[in-house]
């Protein structure tokens, strides 16, 4: 059984590599840059994770619409940086006209991210940096804009006063962090307090868990923020299982807006708001096109944010 | 009061050393829980606090629950984080996505949870593999599986556009988390209490429970005096992924959905809390009651860190120490006997 697997991907490697070189072969016999298909090489850190997913679906479908230009071979590293450092060799090696990698950590991935683009392969960085300049393009959102966003959306809905549960992420990420830097600037100068406070290293259970702690403990809790929607969604359960219709007064806002997480749970009523954390799968596709045909493109570029709430959620969001 | 009455009174207290350790933890709890601002009154002592401390460990007190019948035994299963995981999985594909009722839907993933178990049983029953290997490996498969079949989302209404059900929440789900009228119990909690009883009765008062203590005391001396070992053990591992399947439809049910992720490292609680109780990871000492009382234990000890809003770093570090004072007063009573 295993023999007769291993045949098998090794005839479909035989094959594909074929395909690769005829191809390769046509567009330089006919010279038509047009019906020449380039490849892109994309590294996905992890597709453990639903927000990494969309990444991927984000790709793959504004790669779709370009599909007669460009196809795209995706690889997940499974959240080892080992793996990862390894794709990009792979990449390099199979020739690819374009990498796209989502770096798991930004040290031990410059180096090979390097080596690509020495040999003239373009590098677009997506959402976590590499360190130096020997990269073609990052993009990536911005965290501390995201929470200053969500803090001056909570100055507004509570009317500039009252009291707030901040569930955070892991707090040694840097997300993490600019989440909550970013909010503490959002609702500096009212008279929001923040009354209690946990790591929940972004997973539903440990925030559901906290919660209960908060509720125990203050008996008016306005709104909680959370740094992801999974959160604040445990958050809302925590109150709803407390058992006595918290769950109605308190407002819930998280971050990330996934169509099937944070959006769901602002149409269904169980969030006030949510704000994107745009994968930028859309934007890399674009620009990887604009690379590829010799346009300039700028070396950063920073996505916005969008704001989810039951009024807009069914439109796609508001841009901020 | 002469040296022989001491000496028998002080082995007496050893044998509730637990029951000490919980009761100082308790205390500890009073003294460190903020006060209720309304009331003024210790929130760590209210009725309220004291059902969600159960009702949050109810998972892992079931997963405890089965791992103690193993490690009596000797062995260890490390795959009941992801046979949770997987039934988590498994039941809200089933109720949510497929539109089963929720009998059907229990009765499945037990079924699932016994095949896991009998698999993790034959392998060390039959083909002799260690019990840490043996359970690694199902811990990886069955991670795996819960994966595919969610086809790498979170199992939820709305998930997918032809699951039965596409938006709020299942009656069942509901139920399961909010307080029973009168009692203000919720039936997770129950679940969880009447296992562990049930289970406590067994070890303590049929020929399983001698049989679990004198094959992790020294299993050839069982298996010579006529006990079948091999079936014992699959039995065992059976129960202990059957009641990490049960803690899998608590689980879906306190998190609304089914995430592939559920139950990632719990089996590390699971086995914390059998051994902060006192059953001995060489098995053939020990019992549910310890378990029962380990679960306390650390659930008080996560609640009062978490009513205190400390800090992740600190906390952590605390947990270590007290897991490792645990192990240190066990390995002292080895000595003493």
């Amino acid at each position: 059984m295993k023999r007769i697997a291993l045949a098998l991907a090794f005839a479909a490697l035989v094959v594909c590599a074929g395909c690769g070189k005829k191809q390769q072969q046509t567009g330089q016999v006919t010279e038509a840059p047009g019906k020449k298909k380039w490849v892109i090489g994309m590294s996905q850190c992890n597709l453990g994770e639903p927000w990494r997913v969309q990444m991927n679906k984000d790709i793959e479908e504004a790669a779709k619409q370009h599909a007669d230009e460009i196809e795209v071979i995706f690889k997940d590293a499974q959240n080892k940086t080992e793996v990862q450092q390894a794709q990009v060799r792979e990449f390099i090696q199979m020739g690819v006209d374009l990498i796209i990698i989502s770096p798991k950590e930004a040290r031990p991935l410059t180096k090979p991210v390097a080596e690509a683009y020495q040999k003239g392969i373009p590098v677009i960085v997506l959402d976590r940096k590499v360190e130096g300049d020997q990269y073609t393009c990052f993009i990536g959102a911005d965290n501390v804009k995201i929470g200053r966003e969500a803090g001056k959306y909570l100055v507004k809905l509570l009317g500039g006063k009252g009291k707030v549960v901040e569930l955070k992420g892991l707090m040694t990420s840097t997300p993490g962090q600019e989440r909550h830097k970013g909010f503490m600037e959002g609702i500096a100068g009212s008279q929001i307090e923040i009354i209690f406070d946990a790591d929940c290293q972004w997973l539903e259970p440990i925030a559901q868990r906290e919660m209960q702690s908060a509720l125990a403990r203050f008996p008016q809790i306005d709104a909680v923020y959370a740094h992801n929607d999974p959160s604040a969604h445990g958050a809302y359960l925590a109150a709803r299982q407390e058992g006595k219709g918290r769950e109605k007064s308190i407002k819930f806002i998280g971050i990330d807006a996934l169509p099937h997480e944070g959006q769901r749970y602002v149409k269904e009523g169980i969030l006030t708001a949510t704000f994107e954390y745009p994968t930028g799968g859309k934007e890399a596709i674009e620009t990887a096109l604009k690379i590829l045909k010799g346009e300039q493109v700028p070396k950063n570029i920073t996505l916005g944010t969008r704001i989810y709430t039951k009024e807009n959620v069914e439109q796609g969001g508001e841009p901020l | 009061m002469d040296r022989g009455k001491l000496h028998r009174l002080l082995e007496k207290l050893n044998d509730y050393r637990g029951v000490i350790a919980l009761v100082v933890v308790f205390v500890l709890g009073i003294i460190f829980s903020p006060r209720a601002l309304d009331t003024g009154l210790p929130i760590f002592l209210s009725w309220q606090t004291q059902l969600a401390i159960l009702y949050e460990y109810s998972e892992y007190g079931l997963l405890a629950t089965g791992m103690t019948l193993v490690i009596l035994t000797g062995g260890i299963d490390l795959s009941v984080g992801s046979v949770l995981g997987l039934s988590a999985v498994l039941f809200s594909l089933l109720t949510i996505g497929y539109g089963w009722g929720v009998a059907p839907a229990i009765g499945a993933v037990l079924l699932t949870g016994l095949a896991c178990g009998l698999v993790n049983g034959s392998l060390i029953a039959r083909f002799k593999m260690q019990p840490f290997v043996a359970t690694l490996a199902m811990m990886t498969a069955a991670r795996g599986a819960a994966k595919l079949i969610a086809g790498g989302i979170k199992v939820q209404p709305g998930g997918q556009p032809w699951y039965a059900m596409q938006e709020g929440t299942p009656p069942f789900f509901l139920w399961m988390t909010s307080a029973l009228p009168g009692i203000g119990v919720q039936p997770s909690t129950l679940i969880f209490l009447f296992c562990i009883l049930v289970m406590a009765a067994l070890v303590r008062y049929t020929s399983y429970g001698r049989w679990l203590y004198a094959i992790g005391g020294n299993e050839e001396a069982a298996r010579l005096s006529g006990i079948r070992v091999g079936a014992v053990k699959v039995l065992t591992y059976a129960l202990c992924s059957m009641f990490a399947a049960m803690a899998g439809v608590l689980n879906a049910c306190r998190q609304d959905l089914g995430d592939t992720e559920a139950g990632m490292t719990y089996e590390l609680d699971a086995i914390a809390a059998v051994v902060i109780g006192g059953t001995s990871l060489m098995g053939g000492r020990g019992g549910m009651m310890f378990t029962l009382i380990g679960v306390l234990i650390m659930a008080y000890i996560n609640k009062i860190l978490s009513l205190n809003a400390v800090e992740l770093a600190p906390r952590m570090v605390i947990q270590g120490i007290i897991i490792t004072i645990a192990v240190l007063i066990q390995q002292k009573r080895g000595r003493s006997s």
